[in-house]
């Protein structure tokens, strides 16, 4: 047994026919880390949740928290015995019991638990208040959504499982709630698993991320190495930030493309001279300039309060996104044309 | 683990094979000895069965489809005077079993009965029961079945108008319609699959009903089955005749099943909103006001003034009748009953969730076919069954007789409710135990709930108002059920049911009068507790 917090090997999880996620492995050194497992709607995250709480068992592989083996091909410890919490993405709320009564039933599990909780806190924190006297069908998708983590939370679980926490919550409550359990989580140090398919919430809540596409787990790193340095097609096509366009590399810090001439870098793999490549290039990678040669079409503006990114169309017909803050001088119609400072450089030239 | 998946198994399995034995048992005997069943067809008899069952059962579909839709259509869309009472008085008539309505109708309109003496109290003498119209016979079986049976098609017919028709009514609106148009053209055909509901209940009583038919002497399938075998002590001519009932209420049975799953369509969802109701003034309400006290009047306060009247006008029978142990008898089956088809609907019900078989899915599914059977039925195919199970295990093992212990007992006669109110307990609580999604229990599980506690913590308080209720309906079935006491009662047995019949076959109606009272009286009150119940679901 080794020493890591958790630790899953090689482990299938089956939901349905279609639906499973194979030779799965996740480790977790440090208790407190957050994880956030990202990945398209119906490809099995929330059966690994499942599966790790204990609701389902696994065909194959092995789970074991605190050096503890939950699950493997011959062994099932019950859900009621992991101090696993898993908190629901639909309604999973008693519905004869009043909000205060369902956040307080996970209360008498683990007294002498290293954190506590007191109801009345999380209520502040989750911003329930004055819902402690109604009852669950009263309450919204998202009020609820809060209420089932405040009484997993209550629990005082070795392992907390969030199953898309904020699927349901408005925009602006939104990021005061990620903000909030952020510092929750990471004060009393409960190590959580959440799920979720918003890149931007995983980015910001976790401390390292896995990227689970067509029944494997594709890419598990840190937020900041996933988003520069994807590692697969299919990852940066999932993250949908970038594109990937053709290029050529010239020699080991630069590469040549039709249309935006040469772009210079570190390469993150090398490549021989002369390999044809796919390279990505994200919105934040060009920069505006009016004054500049490289003009491109632009074909759609999107803008997003903040900041602008435009589309454009390069002469061999690359869409190329890109980011500029929304100030007035970046303010340009489609169909205009959009400058774009050369020569182009980008830190890391991930090519494929 | 895997000894608590056979565990359930074998438990759905035994109840389901218990609740299916009736059927079983009048199948196999069918195919038995095929030879009689033909010498029996041709037997002119079964053809005057068989058409007096139709026409019955024609008339009492007419009758209480007029006063069934009429009713709820008056209660749902109209404010008239006194509609909030009228509303739940309408569902008293569940009180009063069609045997106890004929018994009252022969005992106020026969020669020298009530209306008699009512009549000369006011005209004074006279040869009043020349004029006096007699209801006896096809029109006195088809007259008490309507008024005892109507309350099915209001129920639900008013259930469906109360739930569907005010987002209805608002599209139809909307879309141009006046509201003459709006309700046949939508209302009307939206509440066509509670209606048919309605009324293949009602079928499905008439056809299985006893003692009214007995009472006035006509020859049905369910008195030939009886007769029989009490006269005849034939068991196979009765098993037979009752594989052709057993067909017609198939089709009755699929008939209902189909148009619920059309009615559950229109379940009310999250934004309903009561009916704003039409007010009638004056003129206009008199209609909806005549019609429905009438048809209150007709239905509850009729049966019951007379069995009432009866019972004090002579009160000899109050020393005959041993009330105390009337009581006793019919109160505590009731009450060993319903415990005991709760526990086990509720333990079946369990089994299912937790080890989510398809197979036991479908077992259960199975076994809920009992309600269907009618009790004459379903007590003789008791009979020919533990007889010859009796039978095969005396001449095979040497296995004293056991017939004493299932025939003519309380066990048996507890067996023979459970196999025939099973469906009604288990989908009760299945409904309502469907209502908690299993991520409920998985989240009481990962808080450290055990199973246990989780049934005792969740599930049970969460269950307890609907299983009471369903307890009650139960109960009240049990009170007024006749022909499964009647022939599977031990000796010298009697419940207000049977000793009703018993008087009433005497020609004793003034007998009669006080049992029925009794009974109207229970079941009177187990339908006022449970009323707000019965008129939002059901």
């Amino acid at each position: 047994m080794s020493n890591n917090f958790l630790d899953i090997q090689n482990t299938t999880f089956v939901a349905s026919k279609l639906n499973k996620v194979l030779d799965f492995n996740l480790t977790i050194k440090n208790e407190g880390d957050i994880i956030c497992l990202l990945g398209p709607s119906g490809i099995g995250k929330t059966t690994i949740l499942r599966s790790i709480a204990g609701l389902q068992k696994i065909p194959k592989g092995s789970i074991s928290l605190k050096g503890k083996m939950l699950s493997s091909d011959n062994e099932h410890i019950e859900p009621e015995k992991r101090n696993v919490a898993l908190s629901f993405q639909d309604n999973s709320l008693f519905p004869h019991y009043t909000i205060l009564d369902n956040i307080n039933f996970g209360a008498k599990r683990n007294r002498n638990s290293k954190y506590n909780f007191a109801a009345k806190e999380l209520i502040e924190v989750l911003h329930l208040q004055g819902l402690e006297n109604k009852f669950p069908h009263q309450v919204s998708a998202g009020e609820a959504q809060r209420v089932s983590l405040a009484r997993s939370l209550m629990s005082k679980p070795d392992l907390l499982l969030l199953d898309e926490p904020f699927s349901n919550i408005d925009e602006s409550l939104k990021v005061e709630l990620q903000l909030n359990i952020k510092k929750i989580l990471k004060k009393n140090k409960i190590t959580t698993i959440m799920v979720t398919h918003d890149s931007y919430e995983a980015f910001y809540m976790a401390d390292y991320c896995g990227i689970i596409l067509s029944q494997t787990m594709k890419q598990y790193d840190t937020p900041y190495n996933i988003h520069h340095y994807p590692n697969s097609i299919e990852v940066v096509n999932f993250l949908n930030k970038g594109i990937l366009v053709d290029a050529k590399v010239l020699d080991d810090h630069s590469v040549e493309h039709k249309c935006l001439g040469i772009i210079k870098g570190d390469f993150v793999k090398k490549y021989p001279k002369g390999t044809a490549v796919k390279l990505l290039v994200q919105p934040e990678d060009l920069e505006h300039d009016d004054k500049s040669k490289l003009q491109l079409k632009i074909i759609d503006r999107k803008f997003r309060g903040t900041n602008f990114v435009y589309t454009l169309k390069t002469k061999n017909n690359d869409l190329i996104p890109v980011f500029v803050h929304s100030h007035h001088i970046h303010q340009h119609e489609v169909e205009e044309n959009f400058g774009i400072k050369t020569p182009i450089y980008i830190d890391h030239l991930v090519c494929f | 683990m895997i000894k608590n998946i056979n565990y359930w198994y074998i438990s759905s399995l035994l109840v389901s094979l218990l609740v299916a034995l009736p059927i079983l048992t009048v199948f196999s005997s069918f195919f038995g000895s095929t030879s009689e069943y033909y010498f029996l067809l041709k037997n002119t008899f079964l053809i005057n069965y068989i058409s007096n069952t139709s026409i019955i059962l024609f008339g009492v579909l007419s009758l209480t489809l007029i006063f069934g839709v009429l009713s709820a259509y008056f209660v749902s869309f109209y404010n008239f005077p006194g509609v909030n009472f009228f509303k739940w008085a309408l569902i008293l008539s569940f009180a009063v079993p069609a045997y106890i309505y004929a018994y009252s109708l022969t005992a106020f309109f026969e020669n020298f009965g009530t209306l008699f003496t009512l009549l000369k109290w006011i005209f004074g003498e006279g040869d009043y029961n020349r004029y006096i119209p007699k209801f006896d016979g096809m029109m006195g079986a088809i007259i008490s079945m309507s008024f005892s049976l109507f309350g099915y098609v209001y129920v639900l017919t008013r259930a469906s108008f109360y739930y569907q028709s005010n987002n209805l009514i608002e599209v139809s609106k909307n879309l141009g319609f006046s509201a003459k148009e709006s309700f046949f053209k939508i209302i009307l055909p939206s509440a066509r699959p509670a209606i048919v509901a309605g009324l293949s209940l009602v079928a499905m009583e008439c056809v299985s009903d006893f003692g009214t038919v007995e009472f006035f002497s006509v020859s049905t399938l369910t008195t030939g089955i009886y007769n029989s075998w009490l006269s005849y002590d034939d068991l196979n001519t009765a098993n037979q005749l009752s594989f052709i009932l057993l067909l017609i209420i198939l089709v009755l049975f699929f008939t209902e099943n189909y148009s619920r799953g059309g009615a559950k369509y229109h379940q009310p969802s999250e934004g309903y909103k009561p009916i704003p109701k039409i007010d009638l003034h004056a003129n206009k309400s008199l209609f909806p006001i005549i019609f429905c006290s009438s048809l209150f009047f007709l239905s509850f306060i009729f049966p019951t003034l007379q069995m009432a009247y009866w019972t004090f006008k002579f009160p000899k029978y109050f020393q005959d009748i041993n009330l105390w142990s009337l009581n006793f008898n019919t109160l505590s089956l009731v009450i060993i009953a319903s415990f005991t088809l709760l526990i086990f609907s509720f333990l079946i019900n369990y089994g299912n969730r937790i080890s989510k078989s398809k197979f036991l899915n479908y077992l259960s599914l199975f076994s809920i076919s009992g309600y269907a059977i009618p009790g004459v039925i379903l007590a003789l195919a008791f009979i020919t069954f533990f007889s010859w199970l009796s039978d095969f295990l005396t001449l095979s093992f040497g296995i004293l007789s056991m017939k004493k212990i299932f025939i003519g007992s309380i066990l048996g006669l507890v067996l023979a409710y459970f196999i025939r109110f099973y469906s009604l307990a288990f989908n009760g609580i299945k409904s309502n135990y469907l209502k908690i999604n299993q991520s409920i229990d998985e989240s009481s599980y990962l808080l450290g709930y055990t199973k246990l506690r989780t049934v005792r913590k969740i599930h049970l308080p969460y269950l307890k108002n609907s299983i009471m209720l369903i307890g009650i309906l139960i109960a009240i079935e049990i009170i007024k059920e006749l022909p499964i006491t009647l022939i599977l009662r031990p000796f010298n047995f009697d419940t207000f049911a049977t000793k009703a019949y018993a008087y009433a076959s005497q020609d004793l109606l003034e007998a009669a009068a006080l049992p029925s009272l009794f009974l109207i009286f229970w079941a009177g009150l187990l339908i006022f507790i449970t009323s707000k119940y019965i008129l939002s679901e059901k």
